[in-house]
C-alpha cells in the first residue's frame, strides 16, 4: 500500500502542476505531462481519470463540459484555489524529499 | 457542496454515466488524430489509440468508483439487500415480526403508561390547571358557592377560575332514550384548558348560559355517532336533556374528556341561576405563580365571598384520580415486562442475524480476499439489518395502533377513571417507536455486524475449504444470546404464573355470599313517576311485574348491592360500651328489604333479620363491624351513634361480605339499614332458578308494563364480581401474554440455531457416524447442547425472579415466589420448551447419512 499512495501522490502533483499553466482536458493533461518530462513519465488512462476525478471530489480541481472543436464533448480542469495552495504545499514536500534523497546519493 | 455532488451525481446518474462516456471518447479521439499526425492509417490510429488506453470499461469503473463514492455504494447496498431480503423471505418474515412485534408492544405499552402516568391531563401546561376546593379538619367542601368562584377569578395569581359539574341525564331524541354524563360547564372553561376545537359548530360565546341563552348544548364525537348516527345536519338540531328541549351548537372531537373521560354532553351556565347551584372549580394559576401563596389568597378571596368557609382553607388536587395501589406498582411492573419481551424478541433477531451471517462466511471472505476494506463490509451488514429495522418500524406502528385499540376497549374503568388522554398514538408515542426502532435495529444488527465480519480474509478462505464451521467468537455469542433470551422468559414465565395465580385465588376467595343464579339492576325512576305516597303502590306493582319474569323466585329492594360498595360512611362510631373511645372507620352502609339476606344467602349468625315494621334506626351490623365497637361481646341489643346521624340499635349480626381485592383497605365492613321507600334510582336483586332472563328480555318487560321506568344496568351479579377483578385479570392476560411471545420466541431461536448448528455440522456428524457413533450418541451430542443452554438460562432467570418477587408481592394474593405449584410450572414449561426446541435438530443430525454427504462432495 506505501508504495501506491507514494505514486498517486506524485501523479496529483504532476496533475496540479501541470494545471498550473491553465485549465485542461485529461488529453491534454497526460500528453503536457509526456512532453516536458521528455516521454520519461507516462500516465496510465487508468491511473490518470480516477486521479481527475478524485481530486475534483476533494474540491482541488473544478471541471465543466465543454464543446470542443470538431463537435466532441471534453471535460475541462481547472485548479481551485484549494488546489494552487495543496500544489504549493506537495511541492514542497517533493523537493525536501528529492533533496534528501540526493543527499544520501551524494554521501555513497 | 461535496454532499451535494455527490446527491447530485446520485440523482442524475445517467447524465453523470454519458459525462464519463463523452469525456474518454473524447480522449480516444484526440489519441486517434494524434497518431494519425504520426502517419498512421485512420483504422491503425484508431486501433492503436484503444490499446494504449488499456480497457475503457475498467478506466470507467475506475472513475465511477471515484465520483460516486460512498453514497452509490449505500444505494448498491441497499438494492443489495433488499434483494436478498425479498429472496430469503424464510429468515425476513419471522425477523421483520419479530422486530415488528417487539416495537408494537413497547409503543402501545408506552401509549398507556404515558396515557396513565405521565400525562393523564392532556391539555396545555397541565402542571398550571388544578382543581380548588375548600378544606378542613373535619372533611370540606369540594363544591363552592358562585361568588366564591367569582373571587377566585380576580385572586392574583389565578389566571382563570372556571365550573365543570358533571350529573347523569335523560336524553332523548326521537324515539331513542338514553343515558349520558352531562357536565354544566362555564363558557371560559375551554379557553382555560386549551387547544379545544369544535368538530363542528362552535364552542359556547361568553354570554351563553344566562337565562334565555342556557338552551343549548355541545356533544361529543361519540354521542353524535352513536345518538345521531354521525348525521351531518346535527349542529342546529334539538335534543330533549332532562325534559328541557336543548339545541346541538357543536361536537367536541372524541379526544376531548373532561371533567372525566364518559362526559358526552356539555350546557353552559353562568352560575346565576336562583336555585342553590354550586360550582365545582377548576383553575389555571398564573406562570410562575408561588403556589402557597396563591393559595393563602384564594383562602382570604373565599372566607370574604362566603361566611361558611370561614374554618375552611383553599386546597389545590390534580384533575383526575392519581393511581391507585393497584396500578401504580403494577404499570411499572409491565412496563419492565415489557422491557424484558423487547429485549428477548431483539436478542432472537440478533441470534438470526448472526446465524445468517456467518453462513456468509464464504462470500464475505471472498470479499475480503479481493479487497473489500472491513468497513465496507460492516457496511453492508448495517445496511441490511438497517432495512430489516425499518420494516419492522413500519409493522410495528400498525401493530401499535392494533394493540392501542384493543387496549381501548379492554381496559377497565377503573384505570379510565385515571386519565383524561385518548390514548391515542401521537407525536410522543412515535418518537419513542422511532427509538424502540433504532435501539432494536443496533441491538439485533450491530454485535453480528461487527462479528460476521471480522474475517482474516486467508482464514476464510481455508476455512471455506473445509466446508466451514462457526467461528468460535460467533458460536460463544450465540449461546449467550440464548442463555439471556431463556432466563428473560423464565423471569417473565414466574411472573406470569404468580399473578396469575393471584387471580385464580382472588376470584375463587371466599364472598361471604352466594351469587350464583342473581341479577341485580337498577332502576331510573323519573322525577314525574308518583309522588311519595304512591311510590308503595308503584313498587308493589314492579315487584309483581318482575315475578312474572321466567324463573324469578326470589326479589329483594336495596339501595347498594354487592360488589359495588353501598353508601361509603366515614366517620366516627361510638358504641355504646362506657368510657369506650369513638372508633374512625370507612363502613359500607346498605339499605335493604328483609328478603335481602335470604337471597344473597347472607347468614344472619346471631339475632334477627328485618320485619316491616321496623324502624330506620333498627340495623344489622356484620361481623367485622361488631367486633369493631364491641370486641368479644354480643353486639345484638347494643347501640351505637355515628356523627351527627343519631342512635342506631343493633337487631342481629351477619357474615362479613368479602370485597375481592389485594388491598385489604378497599374491603370494609358493613351495616344494613332497612329500606324504607323506593327512591328515584332503587335496586332490585333478583334471584332465579336456573338463571335470571338476559338484560334485554327485563327491560323489554318493564318496558311494556312501566313505560317511564327505565333499567339501566342488569348484570349477573357474577359478572359484576368479575369486572371488579378486571384489573388484576387485565395484569394476568397481559403478563401472560408477554410470557408466551418470549417462550415461543425462544423455542424459535433455540431451533433456528440448533438447526442452523447441524447444518453447519453435517460434515463432522457424517464422519462421526462413518466412524461408528451410533444416532442416539449424535442426537444427545445436538440435545447437550440445547439443554446446557436451558439449564442456565433457567437459574439465571430463577434467581432474577426471586430477587424481583419482593416487587411482585404487593400484587399477590394468596401465593409466594417460593410457590411449589408456580414453582413446578415454570420449571415444567421451560425444560418441555428447550427439548421440544432441541430434539427437531438433534434428529436431523442424526439421520445424516455419510455416503450421502460423500456423494455430495
Amino acid at each position: 500500500m506505501p508504495k501506491t499512495e507514494y505514486l498517486q501522490g506524485a501523479l496529483d502533483l504532476l496533475v496540479l502542476q501541470t494545471l498550473v499553466l491553465g485549465p485542461n482536458h485529461g488529453w491534454g493533461i497526460q500528453q503536457r505531462i509526456q512532453q516536458v518530462s521528455r516521454e520519461a513519465l507516462s500516465v496510465s488512462h487508468g491511473s490518470l481519470y480516477p486521479a481527475l476525478h478524485r481530486l475534483e471530489a476533494g474540491g482541488f480541481l473544478s471541471s465543466e463540459m465543454t464543446a470542443s472543436d470538431n463537435n466532441r464533448r471534453a471535460r475541462v480542469y481547472r485548479l481551485t484555489p484549494a488546489g494552487r495552495r495543496r500544489l504549493e504545499a506537495e511541492a514542497d514536500d517533493w523537493r525536501a524529499f528529492a533533496l534528501a534523497i540526493r543527499r544520501v546519493l551524494q554521501a555513497g | 457542496m461535496r454532499w451535494m455532488d455527490l446527491i447530485r451525481a446520485l440523482l442524475q446518474r445517467r447524465r453523470a454515466e454519458r459525462e464519463i462516456d463523452d469525456e474518454l471518447a473524447f480522449h480516444i479521439a484526440m489519441e486517434t488524430e494524434a497518431n494519425r499526425g504520426r502517419g498512421m492509417s485512420p483504422d491503425a490510429a484508431r486501433l492503436a489509440a484503444l490499446r494504449s488506453f488499456g480497457g475503457v470499461a475498467q478506466a470507467k469503473a475506475l472513475v465511477r468508483d471515484v465520483r460516486t463514492f460512498r453514497i452509490e455504494s449505500l444505494w448498491q447496498d441497499l438494492c443489495h439487500a433488499a434483494h436478498t431480503l425479498f429472496a430469503q423471505w424464510r429468515f425476513t418474515v419471522p425477523a421483520v415480526s419479530m422486530l415488528a412485534l417487539a416495537i408494537g408492544i413497547a409503543t402501545a405499552m408506552f401509549t398507556i403508561i404515558d396515557a396513565l402516568v405521565l400525562r393523564p391531563v392532556p391539555f396545555t401546561e397541565p402542571e398550571r390547571l388544578a382543581h380548588l376546593w375548600m378544606t378542613g379538619e373535619h372533611g370540606g367542601l369540594t363544591l363552592v358557592q358562585p361568588p366564591v368562584l367569582r373571587a377566585w377569578r380576580n385572586t392574583p395569581g389565578i389566571e382563570a377560575a372556571e365550573s365543570a359539574l358533571s350529573a347523569m341525564a335523560l336524553v332523548e331524541i326521537g324515539d331513542t332514550v338514553a343515558t349520558r354524563r352531562i357536565a354544566a360547564v362555564t363558557p371560559g372553561l375551554f379557553t382555560m384548558l386549551g387547544g379545544v376545537r369544535p368538530v363542528r359548530g362552535r364552542l359556547f360565546t361568553a354570554t351563553e348560559g344566562r337565562p334565555g341563552e342556557d338552551d343549548r348544548v355541545l356533544i361529543s364525537e361519540a354521542a353524535w355517532r352513536t345518538l345521531f348516527n354521525a348525521d351531518p345536519q346535527t349542529v342546529g338540531r334539538v335534543m330533549t336533556v332532562d325534559g328541557e328541549r336543548l339545541t346541538v351548537v357543536g361536537i367536541l372531537p372524541a379526544a376531548f374528556r373532561f371533567p372525566s373521560w364518559d362526559t358526552d354532553l356539555w350546557r353552559p351556565t353562568q352560575l346565576s341561576r336562583q336555585d342553590d347551584e354550586m360550582a365545582l372549580a377548576y383553575v389555571r394559576f398564573a406562570a410562575g405563580a408561588p403556589r402557597e401563596e396563591v393559595l393563602r389568597r384564594a383562602t382570604a378571596m373565599a372566607h370574604a365571598a362566603d361566611a361558611r368557609t370561614a374554618s375552611l382553607r383553599a386546597r389545590v388536587s390534580p384533575l383526575v384520580d392519581v393511581p391507585d395501589n393497584y396500578s401504580a406498582r403494577a404499570l411499572p411492573l409491565l412496563g419492565g415486562a415489557v422491557v424484558l419481551v423487547f429485549f428477548v424478541l431483539c436478542a432472537n433477531v440478533c441470534g438470526l442475524l448472526l446465524a445468517r451471517l456467518t453462513g456468509r462466511w464464504r462470500e464475505f471472505g471472498t470479499r475480503a480476499a479481493i479487497g473489500a476494506s472491513r468497513g465496507r463490509l460492516i457496511q453492508q451488514a448495517l445496511v441490511e439489518s438497517g432495512l430489516l429495522g425499518f420494516a419492522g418500524l413500519t409493522f410495528g406502528v400498525m401493530v401499535a395502533w392494533a394493540l392501542v385499540g384493543v387496549a381501548r376497549t379492554l381496559l377497565p374503568e377503573p384505570v379510565l377513571l385515571q386519565t383524561l388522554n385518548p390514548m391515542n398514538i401521537d407525536r410522543r408515542a412515535l418518537a419513542v417507536t422511532s427509538a424502540a426502532g433504532i435501539l432494536a435495529t443496533i441491538a439485533a444488527g450491530l454485535l453480528p455486524a461487527w462479528l460476521g465480519t471480522r474475517i482474516d480474509a486467508i482464514d476464510a478462505l481455508r476455512v471455506a475449504e473445509r466446508g466451514g464451521s462457526e467461528t468460535r467468537r460467533a458460536r460463544a455469542l450465540t449461546r449467550v444470546l440464548l442463555i439471556v433470551e431463556v432466563s428473560l422468559a423464565c423471569t417473565l414465565l414466574i411472573g406470569a404464573t404468580l399473578l396469575t395465580r393471584s387471580f385464580v385465588n382472588l376470584a375463587r376467595a371466599d364472598r361471604g355470599l352466594d351469587v350464583s343464579g342473581v341479577t341485580s339492576l337498577w332502576l331510573s325512576l323519573p322525577a314525574t313517576a308518583g309522588d311519595a305516597a304512591s311510590r308503595p303502590l308503584l313498587a308493589h306493582a314492579v315487584e309483581d311485574d318482575v315475578r312474572q319474569l321466567p324463573g324469578v323466585h326470589q326479589i329483594a329492594w336495596s339501595y347498594g348491592v354487592p360488589p359495588h360498595h353501598g353508601i361509603l360512611s366515614f366517620g366516627d362510631w361510638l358504641s355504646d360500651v362506657p368510657a369506650s373511645q369513638p372508633v374512625n372507620m370507612m363502613v359500607d352502609r346498605y339499605l335493604v328489604s328483609p328478603e335481602f339476606f335470604s337471597l344473597y344467602r347472607i347468614p344472619i349468625v346471631h339475632g334477627r333479620t328485618f320485619d316491616r315494621s321496623d324502624p330506620k334506626t333498627s340495623v344489622i351490623v356484620s361481623e367485622r363491624f361488631a367486633q369493631a365497637l364491641w370486641p368479644g361481646r354480643d353486639a345484638v341489643g347494643r347501640t351505637f351513634k355515628f356523627e351527627s346521624e343519631g342512635t342506631f340499635h343493633v337487631i342481629g349480626v351477619t357474615r362479613e361480605i368479602n370485597y375481592p381485592s389485594m388491598d385489604a383497605s378497599v374491603d370494609l365492613p358493613e351495616y344494613y339499614q332497612p329500606y324504607a321507600e323506593m327512591g328515584s334510582a332503587p335496586m332490585l336483586s333478583l334471584r332465579c332458578n336456573p338463571r335470571c332472563p338476559d338484560a334485554a328480555v327485563i327491560r323489554r318487560n318493564f318496558a311494556a308494563a312501566h313505560p317511564d321506568i327505565s333499567v339501566e344496568d342488569a348484570v349477573p351479579v357474577d359478572a359484576r364480581y368479575l369486572a371488579e377483578l378486571a384489573r388484576p385479570r387485565a395484569s394476568a392476560a397481559l403478563a401472560t401474554t408477554f410470557a408466551l411471545i418470549a417462550l415461543v420466541a425462544v423455542a424459535g431461536g433455540l431451533f433456528s440455531i440448533l438447526s442452523y448448528a447441524v447444518t453447519r455440522r453435517r460434515r463432522e456428524f457424517g464422519i462421526r457416524s462413518a466412524l461408528g457413533a451410533s444416532p442416539q450418541r449424535i442426537r444427545r451430542l445436538v440435545l447437550r447442547d440445547g439443554v446446557v443452554v436451558g439449564a442456565i438460562g433457567l437459574g439465571i432467570g430463577a434467581l432474577v425472579a426471586a430477587t424481583l418477587a419482593r416487587t411482585l408481592a404487593t400484587l399477590q394474593y394468596g401465593v409466594t415466589a417460593a410457590d411449589p405449584v408456580s414453582c413446578t410450572i415454570v420449571f415444567g414449561v421451560l425444560s418441555l420448551i428447550v427439548l421440544g426446541a432441541s430434539s427437531l435438530p438433534a434428529r436431523a443430525a442424526s439421520v445424516i447419512d455419510p455416503l450421502v454427504l460423500l456423494r455430495e462432495e
